[in-house]
């Protein structure tokens, strides 16, 4: 029996967190159960787990149900984006970082292509910006209710019906999707001047019949959690950063804003057409897991606020630079450069080094929730196993962007 | 003197008869009514494992909530727990790293298990095929039975992978079928040995995940010779 | 407490113009990249030095660290630092170069901490080694990976691939 299934040795994170176990043991800092006679205990949780809403290894060095350290690992679902962006042409590349992070294609295709037009001098036609920033807003939405629905579904016991909801909505904005590029999640819809497709007959007032329904969508969710006291009682006051936090961990996205910095690119360093449009910025006042929470849930109202303008400006003209097929093959002069994007998640930057040649020389990610999952440790020490699963799915991630 | 006097004991073990059971050995009304109820109960009822690696587990969860109903097929209960389950839907990109977790997940769950490669990556690495990570399909480590193509896959499409996977549990036997009767000889020789043949690799499949398959392969060839 | 995003209402020419009063022997061949970025040439030695004193400029700090990223040019390594300032809101870009031979440079993650995993992922990847980083050990590859995937003359092993 024992040699059937024999015990790994600790790879290197377990090996890591035994050794810090074994030094606070020898400074005197072993158990603070004080009387209980509690050892330090290794738990690892994932990479396969129903909370960590990925392939995320936590391994965890419990005190009792205390958290006295959690080391994230990471690398799961690596597939080697950035290197594969050395061996595709920058038009083979597009439907890639869609993939990045897979619940907001849209706004990641937005952010690869934008800085490939900077690069290479290209500017998009009018009437093609603001379908961008349509469908990147229609997918704002799509992903926070992703994100929202499986952070309360592991929480509170009326969020599995929450959850059923944003998914039931979220399933109408992807069938305006589908109408419009031909996919439900994975778009391959930007080109390099423009967008594949114009919007079909009717897209428009379809779209806006179902913006007009959003508010009351946001009303249904809230109404659901937002004064059940098990809910209450594991997001206030949990995992609070702190605006200190939010400068030294570049914290950007809806959780810097929960916390009280107003940093969202659309407003601080403008991008298309958003400096016409007219929208808030949504901020919390604490900085813990409510109001993260909430913060989402403002954002998708002013996403459909945003859209309605959008379709009301709508100019007309065409969608694509040329002729039908956008360019196959460029050739951006030689140069670096970064574009940033707002992301739901945050700041979803690409840096982008040409040599001159087909294809890109160095491509390297910004991407928020790999950097937002560096103060995870810091948000978790001290509190309970319990608050994992909500200070986690309450910074919304996405592996396939932190991994790449 | 009492019914045990003169009662024979020690010649009881050679006396006894026992029935006469061959007539388990070849498919009948019972073991017929068995498999009906088993294959209905088994495909009707499967437990998946969420094992939603990358962007496909999206789209799966997209397929278990309102919309596309999974309920409607009976698998709404995903478990996380592999000792629990009896199918895992990988969706999602497998790479170097994850490659062990999922043959030790795979190994925990018990029999009889099915496997579905969801998607692009998990059936072959997908885009990423040339990725230095990447391991070019999940059946380089675990056996699968349904591959579903798709970048991702629609629900629908995940749907038609399920429902090819409840054909394939429907088609799981406690005793193999008998084999085709052998048609008439025609010069020519050959055509009679490959119909019997194929039937007996049918046979001996479809009771692979049973316990007596060497037997009844065994049988199969006595009747025939 | 963060300084509100902006309030220091400095354009990116004085912001570039500060920078040359007060950093102008480090930062070599500054410019200004459109619309609101400095860009600017660090040496590798000098790069501890002026991180700190980035971060502590007065009104005009920068707190946080974007990313860090590891380019191969085929004959040195060069790390870029992505720097953002809250008072401000401008972006500088530092460029260090690396040597080849002796891909060594110091680390940044005790002035910004946002930089750690950057920096294990420059590690992972490329090869170059952070003096002083607390925990330096590959981030996105499995443990006992040989070699540094996005250098440009990488040659994928078959140790790496027990499941092909």
């Amino acid at each position: 029996m024992s040699d059937a299934f024999p015990t790994t040795a600790p790879d290197e994170a377990m090996a890591l967190a035994l050794r810090r176990i074994a030094e606070s043991e020898a400074a005197g800092r072993g158990s603070e159960m004080a009387g209980l006679g509690f050892n330090q205990v290794v738990v690892n949780m994932g990479p396969q787990h129903p909370s960590t809403h990925g392939v995320l290894r936590l391994v965890v060095t419990l005190d009792g149900e205390l958290v006295r350290d959690v080391i994230p690992v990471i690398g799961y679902l690596h597939r080697g984006k950035e290197k594969l962006a050395e061996k595709r042409t920058y038009f083979q590349y597009i439907p890639i970082p869609d993939r990045t992070e897979y619940v907001a294609g849209m706004n990641c295709e937005w952010g690869y292509v934008r800085t490939v037009e900077k690069l290479a001098g290209i500017q998009p036609t009018r009437r093609s910006e603001f379908i961008r920033v349509v469908m990147a807003e229609l997918n704002r939405i799509a992903s926070h209710q992703v994100g929202v629905g499986t952070f309360v579904a592991d929480l509170a016991p009326l969020g599995t019906a929450l959850v059923f909801y944003a998914f039931r909505h979220r399933e109408k904005i992807l069938d305006l999707f589908e109408s419009a590029s031909g996919a439900r999640m994975m778009f391959n819809y930007f080109r390099f001047g423009g967008v594949r497709y114009d919007l079909p007959d009717g897209w428009v007032e379809q779209c806006r019949e179902l913006m007009t329904q959003v508010p009351a969508w946001c009303d249904e969710y809230e109404s659901l959690v937002n004064d059940n006291a098990v809910f209450l009682q594991r997001c206030i006051g949990k995992g609070v950063m702190t605006q200190e936090d939010v400068g030294d961990y570049a914290i950007t996205g809806p959780n810097a804003r929960a916390s009280g910095v107003a940093h969202d690119l659309r407003r601080t360093r403008p991008y298309s057409v958003y400096p016409e449009l007219d929208f808030k910025v949504c901020l919390g006042e604490h900085g813990d897991v409510y109001d993260r929470y909430q913060v989402r849930v403002d954002e998708i109202r002013e996403s459909a606020r945003i859209v309605l303008q959008c379709l009301d400006m709508l100019p007309s003209g065409p969608v694509q630079l040329g002729t039908l097929r956008a360019p196959y093959v460029i050739t951006p002069p030689p140069g670096a450069c970064y574009t940033a994007q707002e992301n739901p998640r945050g700041e979803y930057g690409t840096y982008i080094e040409s040599d001159g040649s087909r294809y890109p020389y160095r491509l390297k990610y910004r991407d928020p929730c790999f950097v937002n999952l560096q103060i995870f440790p810091k948000l978790l020490r001290g509190n309970k196993i319990a608050d994992a699963v909500a200070i986690s799915g309450s910074m919304d991630l996405v592996l396939g962007g932190i991994d790449r | 003197m009492g019914l045990s006097d003169g009662f024979d004991f020690k010649g009881l073990a050679d006396r006894v008869q026992y029935p006469n059971l061959s007539q388990f050995e070849r498919p009948n009304v019972v073991t017929t009514t068995v498999d009906f109820i088993f294959s209905w109960a088994r495909s009707h009822s499967v437990f998946p494992f969420t094992y939603g690696l990358a962007c496909c587990a999206i789209e799966m969860l997209s397929s278990g909530f309102a919309r596309y109903d999974v309920a409607r097929y009976g698998m709404e209960v995903f478990r996380p727990t592999p000792r629990q389950c009896d199918l895992m839907i990988v969706a999602g990109t497998v790479n170097e790293k994850m490659a062990p977790v999922l043959k030790r997940l795979h190994e925990q769950m018990s029999e009889p298990k099915w496997v579905i490669a969801m998607g692009a990556c998990a059936t072959s690495g997908g885009p990423f095929y040339d990725g230095y990570n990447v391991v070019n399909g999940v059946d380089k480590i675990v056996p699968v039975d349904v591959y579903i193509p798709g970048c991702p896959p629609r629900p629908e499409a995940l749907f038609q992978g399920l429902l090819e996977l409840q054909k394939k549990i429907q088609a799981m036997r406690i005793v193999p079928p008998l084999p085709a009767a052998a048609p008439a000889v025609i010069a020519g020789g050959d055509q009679a040995a490959a119909p019997t043949d194929e039937a007996a690799a049918d046979g001996s499949a479809a009771a692979a995940a049973d316990k007596p398959a060497a037997a009844a392969a065994d049988h199969l060839e006595k009747v025939e010779g | 407490m963060l300084p509100a995003i902006g309030s220091a209402g400095l354009s990116i020419d004085d912001v570039a113009a500060r920078l040359g009063a007060e950093l102008g022997a480090d930062l070599t061949d500054a410019h200004v990249q459109e619309p609101d970025t400095v860009v600017a040439a660090v040496e590798r030695t000098r790069l501890h030095d002026v991180a700190v004193r980035l971060r502590a400029l007065d009104g005009l700090a920068y707190e946080s660290c974007n990313f860090v990223a590891a380019v191969d040019h085929r004959d040195h390594f060069e790390t870029v630092y992505h720097l953002y300032s809250f008072a401000s809101n401008t972006y500088l870009e530092l460029h260090v170069e690396v040597p080849r031979a002796k891909p060594v440079v110091d680390t940044v993650s005790d002035v910004w901490p946002a930089a750690d995993w950057h920096e294990r992922e420059a590690w992972d990847m490329m090869g170059i080694r952070f003096e002083g980083h607390p925990d330096l050990r590959r981030i996105l590859l499995s443990d006992d990976w040989v070699g540094h995937p996005l250098r440009k003359d990488y040659v994928d092993s078959i140790e790496n691939h027990p499941h092909v």
